[in-house]
């Protein structure tokens, strides 16, 4: 597909981009003697991440896995859902309207409801991100259960095949592609709930700790933490274009 | 057996539909019958309802007056007794199984074993594609494996709705030739519409030619003076080619 070198210049190039614009960072920072309170060196940065690393990993962690939790809470139920409105109209048009204003007040509102009612600790952040990774999953599984050729239906019915049989070898595998395109933002946005559930009310993970180096005013910390809650979510992201090109193998990723 | 000779029976079949202009007519007052192993071509002008006839006979849909028996039974018995294979123009192949798995569906939806899908592979010329999958074969070799993937419960009717429309011409007179070999290794009972003249004089017993909507019967030509087995040369022949002539007078 690509060849050999096409392939090194596409990690090369970027690659470069990154060094450069850390030299130019480090040199403004030095030049116009800023404030490292206002805009830490990204040597300043990495001397933080050095001496906390420990915290970091640990705080990271909790957050990630608040993360996946309410990533594969909220994606399952959605995915089920979708199934039940595919076989009853009657659920789709009590429940639909109420999901689609529900998707609309933005979730950041609730959060201090969800602590209120599931406590500080990590059981307000998983429903958090359960919450907003739901729709996105929903919608598209909506789309993807019910957009099937409708001679596939005559070829299932002229067999007589029944709802079951319809549901797992044609819906589902057709939904697999509009699934994955779902997940693939759904995981972003789980570790985005995530760390806003903590903003709102915490004892832990990496949105506290976001909170409490703004409130000793450790601008350093705070971009260490930054980095590595970013590179985490780059690499559930990751893992779900991973796993999204080995199950939907049949169809160019969306 | 009268069964036999009427062995699907079509009787004053008319259809038509509610739609947002009021209701509209697509099929007025059609009758004929196929014999048990005839090959019948339905032929018409686009959009004249041959794919709703189809769907009528396979119950795909309902008549909106008349009746349609099938071997004895009506439609709906005949469907649940497995009778009836579609081919349509889309192969409607599952993308994310294998060859062999597409050709296995029907088997896995029926719970029953019937024919080994490995030896229809090898009969529609597919051996040693078992496992590749459809993206991977042309258009021609996708509606081999239709018509394999049609043929592995043993229907007794095979349902063809313009199967090699989307084929080109080259691959479509080689799949032409194979279905006459299936047909008569096979003894199945096939409906196939076209809007190739040719086509249908080449494949078929007898052709039913079809008016623009709401289609009423303009005419039933039995060929069977064309010799069997049909071959390429066929073609060629003045008698082939005369009687494709009267046909395309008789549709326009």
């Amino acid at each position: 597909m690509f060849t050999g070198k096409t392939r090194v210049n596409m990690i090369v190039v970027p690659a470069l981009t990154f060094v450069s614009l850390l030299v130019l960072w480090e040199l403004t920072t030095v030049i116009f003697k800023i404030n490292r309170i206002i805009l830490p060196s990204p040597s300043e940065i990495a001397v933080a991440f050095a001496n906390n690393y420990p915290l970091l990993l640990k705080e990271t962690g909790i957050t990630m896995a608040e993360s996946v939790l309410g990533f594969l809470l909220g994606s399952l139920s959605a995915y089920l859902l979708a199934v039940t409105f595919v076989h009853s109209r009657t659920v789709q048009q009590a429940v639909y309207p109420y999901a689609v204003a529900l998707k609309s007040t933005p979730l950041i509102a609730i959060a201090p409801l969800l602590v209120l009612w599931f406590g500080n600790g990590m059981l307000s952040k998983i429903v958090m991100s359960a919450l907003v990774a739901f729709f996105p999953v929903l919608v598209n599984s909506v789309s993807g259960l019910t957009s099937i050729d409708p001679e596939a239906f005559d070829l299932m019915k002229s067999l007589s095949a029944s709802k079951w049989q319809v549901l797992t070898k044609i819906r589902i595998p057709s939904s697999l592609p509009y699934l994955f395109s779902s997940l693939k933002v759904a995981s972003s946005l789980a570790v985005v709930g995530a760390v806003i559930g903590e903003f709102t009310g915490s004892i832990e993970g990496i949105g506290h700790l976001i909170n409490t180096s703004s409130y000793y005013l450790e601008t350093p910390l705070m971009f260490a933490a930054i980095v590595m809650i970013s590179l985490g979510g780059v690499l559930f992201f990751a893992l779900m274009a991973h796993l999204e090109r080995k199950i939907v193998f049949w169809e160019e990723p969306r | 057996m009268s069964h036999d000779m009427r062995f699907i029976e079509v009787k004053n079949v008319c259809k038509w539909y509610n739609s947002t202009n009021g209701i509209v007519h697509t099929l007025d007052d059609i009758s004929f019958s196929v014999a048990r192993g005839e090959f019948v071509s339905i032929i018409g002008p686009s959009g004249c309802g041959k794919s709703t006839l189809i769907k009528l006979i396979g119950d795909l849909l309902e008549p909106s007056a008349g009746s349609i028996v099938v071997d004895g039974m009506t439609t709906e018995e005949a469907r649940l007794k497995k009778m009836f294979s579609f081919v349509f123009q889309n192969p409607m192949l599952l993308p994310w199984r294998r060859v062999i798995d597409n050709v296995r569906l029907p088997l896995e939806i029926l719970k029953r074993e019937a024919r080994d899908p490995a030896d229809l592979l090898h009969m529609v010329g597919l051996s040693g594609f078992e496992n590749s999958y459809p993206k991977e074969l042309s258009g021609g070799m996708q509606q081999r494996v239709v018509l394999a993937r049609a043929l592995t419960f043993n229907p007794q009717i095979l349902l063809m709705d313009e199967p090699f429309a989307g084929v080109d011409e080259f691959n479509r007179d080689a799949l032409n030739i194979e279905l006459l070999r299936i047909w008569s290794e096979t003894g199945v009972t096939v409906i196939f519409i076209t809007h190739s003249i040719s086509e249908a004089v080449f494949l078929s017993d007898k052709v039913i030619l079809l008016s623009s909507r709401p289609a009423k019967i303009k005419d039933i030509l039995e060929i069977n003076f064309l010799p069997r087995p049909r071959g390429k040369s066929l073609k060629e022949s003045a008698l082939f080619q005369e009687t494709v002539k009267c046909l395309r007078e008789k549709l326009e």
